[in-house]
């Protein structure tokens, strides 16, 4: 990326230089100055002011700090054990999503990366779920999944099965189901991202491996998957990230339930704040949600070094 | 294997695939237009359907009368007003700061564009929390100052991200050859940079607006009155005690100008979303 600013082509009016800023820096301030006013009153401000709620109890009278309790609303989070199993969960979800949109994204981009009758129709189709309204989402799922006349156990009867599961009646299956659901939505992303990064691996090599024989199973495993794998890593930190934030479709299908078998983090912050008005516990669980997704995309960056490290790869 | 076997095998495996992606893909919007079009009866039936034998809009006619508990007309209406609001404000915000961050000199440019991707790694509920208390304290929720904020806000980071892969992508000699013939820097940026940048915009003004149209955390937060209720949460109220017949209708209305749009427009939306993969 370079950045070619030609700065001496502007001849410069006399006097421009009242403010001491120069004048292109003035006017590029005042383009920007918007927009960022807007980012720091919407990002910057409540950032901060949730930072400091995490550290105190709120005066619901006032919404404003009724004192400070220090970091226990965070040790909370590390000694409650049905917190720490929300974490857990909170991080099993992300990155189950995460996974699933990333193997079925990578399939799904193989395929579209090669010419065959339909693949025009095939890729818009593959793009619709991520314009689907989340609440749309939920009802859809809310369908396949029904107990009594659901599409799932309707196929699983069809099948000869028994199709009575309840799918969403039991905490291990309902969470499973969600992940279904959320991975659903967010493949496309993926998808297109894994596509665009196929696209830019050169042809002139797979032509060569081809060539001196290399057959089909050979050139994917030892061309396109290590090829791929730098760009895999960021579509996994994004749709991890993106997963650890869902809240419409755990709203829509369980609402954290049955018992709270699918609150993960972000849902907790939401039944925190606004079910049971603890806007301090809330901001610091918020707070305990960004910090384990740093830590998580910490852990994936390292592998994938150890990984490098490890096949002899010299950095990118 | 000889190569003509390969290519045999090549070609079976694609299409199998192609077809099972289209089915996983495919089917739960396939199951709630079904649904959308059986009797009741019939969507309740322990006996489920995976083909029609007959269609009837008696759902759609139910749920598009007025005064239906679901306000799903009013709520469409609501929706697109707010989401072509949504769509302009941000991008009117975002042109302008994409241009200075991308071609202008800036103190501070690159830790700005920095920023403006970290926040996305905050969950949306810690910047919703005191948003939410000021909204009480200033009276606006249930207005639509109220909820255009936030949804402008939420969208301002990723619509400048994607106008800066269009700039990125224009020649910087067009703008270099305007000054030389003695553009002034308003001039440069609004009789040159914006028209050029007219794809970009186009790109940026629909995927803000689909984004504003499933949008659902704000408005659940900060709208109670029917009167500004977008669709999602139109929707949502419905899941209480409805036909499911008339739940999956509402939902087909609900997705349909947004699925419509990204059907349309396909081709540019996967341009712009792969052009973030490249960077």
């Amino acid at each position: 990326m370079i950045q070619s600013v030609p700065q001496q082509v502007a001849s410069l009016p006399a006097g421009s230089h009242r403010v001491g800023l120069h004048p292109r820096t003035r006017f590029a301030l005042l383009l920007v100055a918007p927009a960022l006013l807007v980012v720091a009153a919407v990002y910057l401000y409540p950032a901060a002011l949730t930072l400091v709620f995490s550290v105190a109890e709120v005066d619901l009278a006032t919404f404003g700090v009724d004192r400070f309790v220090g970091f226990q609303h965070y040790l909370r989070v590390l000694r409650d054990p049905t917190l720490q199993a929300v974490a857990g969960r909170s991080v099993y979800f992300g990155g189950l999503v995460a996974l699933l949109t990333l193997v079925l994204g990578f399939a799904i981009a193989l395929l579209l990366s090669r010419p065959f009758i339909g693949r025009g129709l095939l890729r818009v189709v593959v793009l619709l779920p991520w314009a689907v309204p989340p609440v749309v989402s939920g009802v859809l799922w809310g369908q396949i999944y029904a107990a009594e006349y659901g599409f799932l156990n309707g196929f699983l009867r069809a099948l000869g099965g028994e199709g009575r599961t309840i799918w969403l009646g039991e905490p291990t299956q309902a969470l499973h189901a969600l992940i279904i659901a959320e991975a659903w939505r967010a493949m496309p992303l993926s998808a297109l991202f894994l596509l665009a990064g196929l696209q830019t691996l050169p042809d002139g090599i797979y032509e060569a491996a081809a060539l001196d024989g290399a057959g089909v199973l050979r050139r994917f495993r030892d061309m396109t998957l290590p090829l791929m794998m730098p760009i895999a890593l960021p579509v996994l930190i994004f749709q991890f990230v993106a997963a650890s934030k869902a809240f419409d479709v755990i709203y829509v299908l369980t609402r954290g339930g049955p018992g709270n078998g699918t609150t993960t983090l972000n849902y907790l912050v939401y039944q925190q704040a606004f079910e049971r008005l603890e806007f301090g516990p809330a901001s610091a669980t918020a707070y305990t949600l960004t910090i384990l997704t740093l830590l998580v995309i910490g852990v994936f960056v390292f592998l994938r070094w150890r990984l490098g490290v490890r096949s002899g790869e010299t950095a990118a | 294997m000889s190569l003509k076997q390969g290519r045999f095998v090549e070609r079976t495996v694609v299409y199998v695939g192609a077809v099972l992606v289209f089915l996983l893909v495919a089917f739960p919007l396939y199951g709630v237009v079904l649904t959308s079009l059986q009797r009741e009866e019939d969507v309740r039936s322990t006996n489920v359907n995976f083909f029609p034998t007959y269609v009837t809009f008696e759902h759609f006619a139910e749920v598009l009368r007025p005064g239906h508990i679901v306000p799903i007309r009013e709520a469409m209406t609501n929706s697109i007003v707010i989401s072509a609001l949504t769509a302009v404000v941000t991008v009117t915000l975002a042109l302008p700061a994409t241009y200075a961050l991308t071609r202008l000199r800036l103190p501070g440019r690159r830790f700005i564009i920095a920023a403006l991707i970290a926040v996305y790694l905050f969950p949306t509920l810690l910047f919703v929390l005191p948003i939410y208390i000021q909204a009480v304290q200033w009276g606006l929720t249930d207005t639509f100052q109220g909820l255009l904020i936030p949804y402008v806000a939420f969208s301002l980071p990723f619509t400048i991200w994607i106008l800066r892969g269009f700039l990125e992508s224009l020649p910087v000699e067009i703008e270099e050859a305007a000054q030389l013939d003695g553009c002034n820097q308003l001039q440069l940026f609004t009789q040159i940079v914006v028209p050029l940048m007219r794809p970009g915009l186009v790109a940026g003004l629909l995927m803000v607006f689909i984004l504003a149209w499933v949008e659902f955390l704000t408005p659940l937060l900060f709208t109670s009155d029917l009167k500004i209720l977008p669709v999602s949460l139109g929707l949502y109220r419905s899941t209480y005690d409805i036909k499911i017949g008339q739940l999956a209708a509402a939902a087909v209305l609900t997705a349909l100008p947004v699925l419509a749009l990204t059907t349309l427009f396909q081709r540019m939306i996967t341009e712009v979303i792969t052009a973030g993969a490249h960077r």
